[in-house]
């Protein structure tokens, strides 16, 4: 049979036939149709402005990056961090070198008015070979000031973060910690770059003042035009400008990944809710397509105005979907943070980056997503046999429903489970969390009917009708619950990995929170080579009355590979490391005569540093220049420090270094001892109460978990979204399910059933079909839940953590969401079944 | 003599004793750097080819200027800036009617031993990077090295030291204090990969150099083609009179003849307007001397050198030549002209 009856013949009936005939069809069902478009918005909407927060993020990062680290050709670093100065002696000679410009940046705090500190960067520059390199960074002397103004050692240039911050302006002075002391300098000038707090000064001054002589952090070149790189001396390593940033990129790569997909979630669900409302939308036209079929419509024909009508709404929704993540990438971006909670990036107010290829392939993915939706409504609107159709023949024909897709599916998925990660993000993890939930949802028939099978015929007219259609029609349960299956186990899943996570972080914290009171010198391990004690301030502290003991601990940054974020080291006293560290597993007895140390997860996932093996601290670049072999005697469960940490004891470290500076101080108080006098005391003992940063356990862990609550916020938002979005498909069904029943419906009130009755049948049969979505949903989740557990989040973050399923929690999840959907399959049932009552009776002639 | 970048210089050191007049110069330790006074320059300026049909000319100048900054500290960074040291060469080609320049500038903790940019105090060996220019038993050599020019030059001593003023001592101005120790290498016998030439060598000292009326001076010196050698300067005032004058002229074999200020005048003739810095220059002079009467005329026009983009000072300073009374060529040399680009900032 051919369509080919007019002109039209060659090309098939034209696209605007289509529109007109998909328009119909939409005007007769706008709040259905609207639903799911909606639905895919809405993922449309989280996914693009995930993207468009991380990239105005990430942009506004690269970029003050970029003016503080210039545009050189190549910049050299240590090895091990810094480097030795007389380097660049030999850089700046080789051949091939045009300008070497040498840059010594270092982490500290400055003084504020009312006391306290605020951190910045310093960095130690010379004025006269920077220009061509970082010309941000090059001194502006203010007007009134000499022109050598840029070499005076007393003399500070303030970008406009530092200068809003602190609060100062030209001829103003500023103090900056250095060790146990402020440095005070006059503030002479500015320099343009952009980005966080930024203090410029002579580099000789620097290395003065902050106790760096003889290193630098690195040294910036300029090339001769077409000259290659000449071979570096040992120890330097080169980077392009881009590695540095490719390194604050991969500092919070995982993060945004996990956020993007959990986003993309919102858009899977979308795609379900296509295929229910577009599944029901053809089943209830089947005569009308039978009838464009018998006129001469085409099998493929038919599919293509299915698909087509998918696009539009993909379209649509995509559309309004752009636009409102636009809206909210700029809201968040306004009111919150660019971070997302993720903490990535410190001090950056970045503005709205528009992506357009970012933005386009969003809109294409929730456009792919609705016809992805619509392909199996498609498939049947094509298979339908227009004569048995007009008859009315073939919604009565039950279709073989097979098993075997979904379980093909299930398979995969946990095949996917087992895979490694790839380029270091979980993407095989996240396609096996996608076939899971395809597979389950695929099996929602097979369930259906073993669970009814299971049991019993129930006794009654109304219950047995309900039941033996249920059974007999399971093969539209799928249309009707999926959206319910794929949002329960969503909901199920990040419930169970939100506290699983939770549970461990708690856990965690108790373990690493022995003592009563902390109290630390800087923030950040970067700053904490800036702003330290000495150890005559631990013994005095020990001292004070209502202190018990005090354990001391020592924090550096340490560049283990050249392009990987830094790890942190922490020197401290390890008794018993059984007792003081968070280990995985008992640690190994330590060796005579060798170093042992510990390391956090991270160590194991990014340098393979396993129990037994030997590790080189990079501990070269300030006292003790040495990079000593240790042996590596446990790993320790570490949430803080994604990038790695190694504990060693104090004393090794100081026998290794010679470095006797201290940073951080647990204090354990005496019975009766009053924690806020222990406080004050240590405070006035301090070189400036300024430079201590107190926190109790208790007040630390409260924060912990808060910050832990704050970030995971978002995951519970977007669980109530794919709930709500799973319920408006299950009523988007049954109500066209109802619409499609009128006959029947005419039936059974002639055979006496009260209108009341008949929306407790369909209920029931909707109680049927979700009970099985619920179980489902279940299982499902709690599956997905393991391989976020087990495998996305040591993939992305390199930690690991137990598994915990909050039963009753999910049971009540699960009830809920069963509860929700009877009365949505009620409420729908009797808002169809009133017109359903009235058309009967117009065809019931 | 030359100049303006290193008189900007506002907050000086303190005073040196180094300038005084009687001094006796003694070399070649007085080649060497005298880093306690606050601005000394080594100025090579020359042309290669001959007399009568110069092919290049080219200037290699090293300034060091003691800025101040970090005396008293006992800092032990190499980068402690107590000096600054830096460089202006230029090649004028005569053939292309093209004139290249490019500078250099470092930082000098005034450390004997460092390698990046040095000057030595036994004698000339002066570096910043790649860049040198040294003294060696009266051979002078200096390394250009950039994208933009390249120079090789052996300066090969032909004559006896000139000694400048009073035996060494040259004054810059009404008060004794405006003064500096200045010696001049007329006539070195010069080689390079472009053409061999004659060169003349500069090397001065000083604590104060410009009064403060000055806003700038005008310079000749002239290798003459018989081996005699012309030096005249004025320091000039804002409306363009001469503050204070000066120059020698030592014919061939003779002695000095150093010039009293009132036995030189220098008149401005035709000027140059510069397209990139709008500085007009009066590239041609007429010289009263007691040693006679001549005029100065560039041999191209656009011999500026913009150092606006780097160390920040603007003259002209090019190969000219030097026509006696009749109008004959005589001699080849550089004139200097400084303070044209808005009054030097001090």
């Amino acid at each position: 049979m051919t369509g080919a009856t007019t002109g039209a013949t060659t090309d098939g009936p034209r696209l605007a036939d289509f529109a007109r005939l998909a328009w119909r069809e939409w005007r007769h069902h706008p709040w259905r149709h609207g639903a799911a478009m909606l639905a895919v918005a809405l993922g449309v909407a989280l996914a693009s402005s995930v993207h468009l927060i991380n990239q105005s993020a990430l942009a506004e990062f690269s970029s003050a990056l970029r003016a503080t680290n210039g545009e050189p050709d190549l910049t050299l670093r240590g090895e091990a961090g810094e480097l030795p100065d007389t380097v660049l002696d030999t850089v700046a000679l080789a051949p091939g070198v045009a300008v070497a410009s040498p840059v010594l940046a270092l982490d500290t705090y400055a003084r504020l008015a009312d006391g306290e500190r605020a951190s910045v960067q310093v960095l130690g520059v010379d004025a006269l070979q920077i220009a061509p390199l970082a010309p941000d960074l090059l001194p502006r002397p203010a007007e009134s000031e000499d022109r050598l103004a840029t070499l005076d050692p007393g003399l500070v240039f303030l970008n406009a973060a530092a200068r809003e911050r602190l609060g100062v302006a030209d001829g103003d002075s500023v103090q900056l910690q250095a060790g146990t002391d402020w440095v005070a300098l006059r503030v002479a000038g500015w320099v343009p770059a952009g980005g966080t707090p930024l203090v410029v000064m002579d580099i000789a001054a620097a290395q003065q003042h902050f106790g760096r002589i003889g290193w630098l952090s690195r040294i910036d070149l300029r090339l001769q035009p077409g000259a290659a790189p000449p071979p570096w001396p040992p120890g330097v390593r080169a980077e392009r400008p881009q590695d540095a940033e490719q390194r604050v990129s991969q500092l919070s790569r995982a993060y945004r990944v996990n956020l993007t997909v959990l986003a993309l979630v919102a858009l899977f669900v979308g795609a379900f809710l296509v295929y229910s409302v577009v599944a029901l939308s053809v089943a209830q036209r089947l005569p009308g397509f039978a009838l464009l079929g018998v006129l001469g419509m085409t099998a493929a024909e038919r599919r293509r105005l299915v698909l087509l009508e998918c696009a539009g709404l993909g379209l649509a929704g995509s559309a309004i979907g752009l636009a409102a993540g636009a809206s909210l990438a700029a809201a968040a971006l306004r009111w919150l943070a660019g971070d997302l909670g993720g903490g990535y990036f410190p001090g950056v107010t970045p503005t709205l980056q528009w992506s357009p290829a970012g933005l386009a392939g969003f809109g294409a993915l929730g456009t792919l997503a609705a016809l992805v939706g619509g392909w199996v409504p498609a498939q049947h609107a094509r298979g339908l046999q227009p004569a048995q159709a007009l008859k009315g023949l073939s919604s009565l024909e039950a279709p073989v429903v097979s098993a075997r897709p979904g379980a093909l599916l299930i398979a995969a998925g946990v095949a996917l489970a087992f895979a490694p990660p790839l380029g270091g993000l979980p993407l095989a993890a996240y396609a096996s969390v996608a076939c899971l939930l395809f597979g389950g949802v695929a099996l929602v028939p097979a369930v259906v009917g073993s669970l009814l099978r299971v049991l019993s015929v129930p006794g009654g007219a109304l219950p047995r009708l309900a039941w033996r259609r249920a059974h007999f029609q399971r093969h539209t349960a799928t249309a009707a619950v999926a959206g319910v299956v794929a949002s329960l186990a969503l909901s199920v899943a990040l419930t169970v990995m939100v506290t699983s996570f939770r549970q461990g972080v708690s856990q965690w914290l108790d373990a690493v929170l022995p003592a009563d009171l902390y109290a630390r010198t800087a923030g950040s391990s970067a700053a904490a080579q800036q702003a330290w004690l000495t150890p005559a301030f631990v013994a005095d502290a020990a001292a004070l009355p209502g202190v018990q003991r005090v354990s001391a601990s020592r924090v550096r940054s340490l560049s283990f590979a050249p392009g990987r974020p830094a790890v942190t080291l922490i020197a401290r006293d390890i008794a018993d490391p059984a007792e003081t560290l968070p280990l995985l597993e008992a640690p190994l007895p330590p060796v005579a005569g060798e170093t042992g140390v510990y390391v956090s997860e991270a160590m194991v996932a990014l340098y393979d540093a396993r129990p037994g093996t030997r590790l080189v601290l990079p501990l070269a670049g300030t006292q003790g220049n040495t990079s000593p072999s240790v042996v590596i005697l446990g790993v320790w469960r570490d949430y803080a420090r994604q990038f790695g940490a190694v504990t060693l004891d104090a004393a090794d470290y100081r026998r290794l270094t010679g470095d006797t500076r201290v940073n951080d101080l647990a204090l354990w108080l005496a019975p009766g001892a009053e924690l806020a006098a222990v406080r004050d005391a240590l405070r006035a003992l301090a070189p400036d109460p300024a430079m201590l940063e107190f926190g109790a356990a208790a007040e630390i862990r409260a924060l912990s978990l808060r910050i832990f609550d704050r970030s995971f916020a978002v995951t519970r938002y977007l669980q109530a979204v794919a709930i709500v979005v799973g319920l408006v498909g299950v009523a988007a069904s049954l109500s066209a399910q109802v619409m499609a029943r009128r006959k029947e419906f005419g039936l059974l009130s002639h055979l006496g059933l009260t209108r009341r009755q008949v929306i407790a049948l369909v209920a029931g049969e909707a109680a049927a079909w979700l009970a099985a979505g619920a179980v489902i949903g279940l299982a499902l989740g709690v599956a997905v839940s393991a391989v976020l557990v087990h495998v996305v989040n040591p993939q992305s973050f390199h930690w690991t953590m137990d598994l915990v399923l909050p039963w009753w929690r999910l049971m009540l999840l699960g009830a809920a969401v069963l509860a929700a959907g009877v009365a949505t399959a009620a409420l729908s049932a009797r808002h169809a079944a009133g017109r359903a009552a009235v058309l009967s009776v117009k065809e019931d002639w | 003599m030359m100049v303006a970048a290193l008189a900007a210089l506002a907050s000086g050191p303190a005073r040196s004793e180094a300038i005084h007049r009687g001094r006796v110069l003694q070399f070649p330790r007085d080649h060497g750097a005298h880093p306690d006074t606050r601005t000394e320059w080594w100025y090579a300026t020359g042309f290669l080819g001959t007399f009568e049909a110069p092919t290049h000319g080219f200037q290699v100048t090293f300034f060091r200027s003691r800025t101040g900054l970090a005396e008293d500290s006992r800092s032990l960074s190499r980068f402690v800036p107590r000096q600054l040291l830096f460089a202006h060469a230029a090649l004028t080609d005569l053939g292309a009617r093209t004139h290249h320049h490019a500078d250099r500038i470092a930082r000098w903790s005034g450390d004997g031993q460092a390698t990046l940019a040095v000057a030595a105090v036994h004698d000339a060996h002066i570096c910043i990077g790649r860049w040198q220019l040294r003294h060696d038993n009266g051979t002078w050599q200096a390394l250009i090295d950039d994208p933009a020019l390249s120079l090789q030059l052996t300066m090969q001593r032909t004559q006896p030291i000139l000694l400048q003023g009073d035996a060494g001592f040259s004054r810059k101005g009404p008060e004794e204090r405006q003064a500096s120790h200045y010696l001049s290498e007329p006539q070195l016998a010069t080689t390079s990969p472009l053409g061999s030439g004659r060169a003349w060598l500069d090397h001065e000292w000083s604590d104060e150099i410009l009064h403060p009326q000055a806003v700038g001076w005008d310079w000749v010196g002239f290798n003459l083609a018989d081996d005699s050698a012309l030096t005249v300067f004025q320091l000039r005032r804002a409306d363009g009179s001469a503050l204070w004058a000066g120059g020698s002229w030592r014919p061939a074999g003779g002695s000095v003849r150093a010039f009293a200020p009132d036995e030189v005048t220098m008149t401005p003739g035709r000027l140059w307007a510069s397209g990139g810095t709008g500085a007009r220059y009066p590239v041609e002079w007429a010289l009263q001397t007691p040693a006679g009467r001549f005029t100065v005329r560039s041999l191209l026009d656009a011999q500026e050198l913009d150092g606006r983009g780097s160390t920040g000072t603007v003259y002209w300073e090019g190969l000219s030549e030097l026509r006696d009374d009749a109008g004959r060529r005589v001699g080849l040399g550089y004139l200097e002209l400084t303070g044209y680009a808005g009054r030097l900032r001090l």
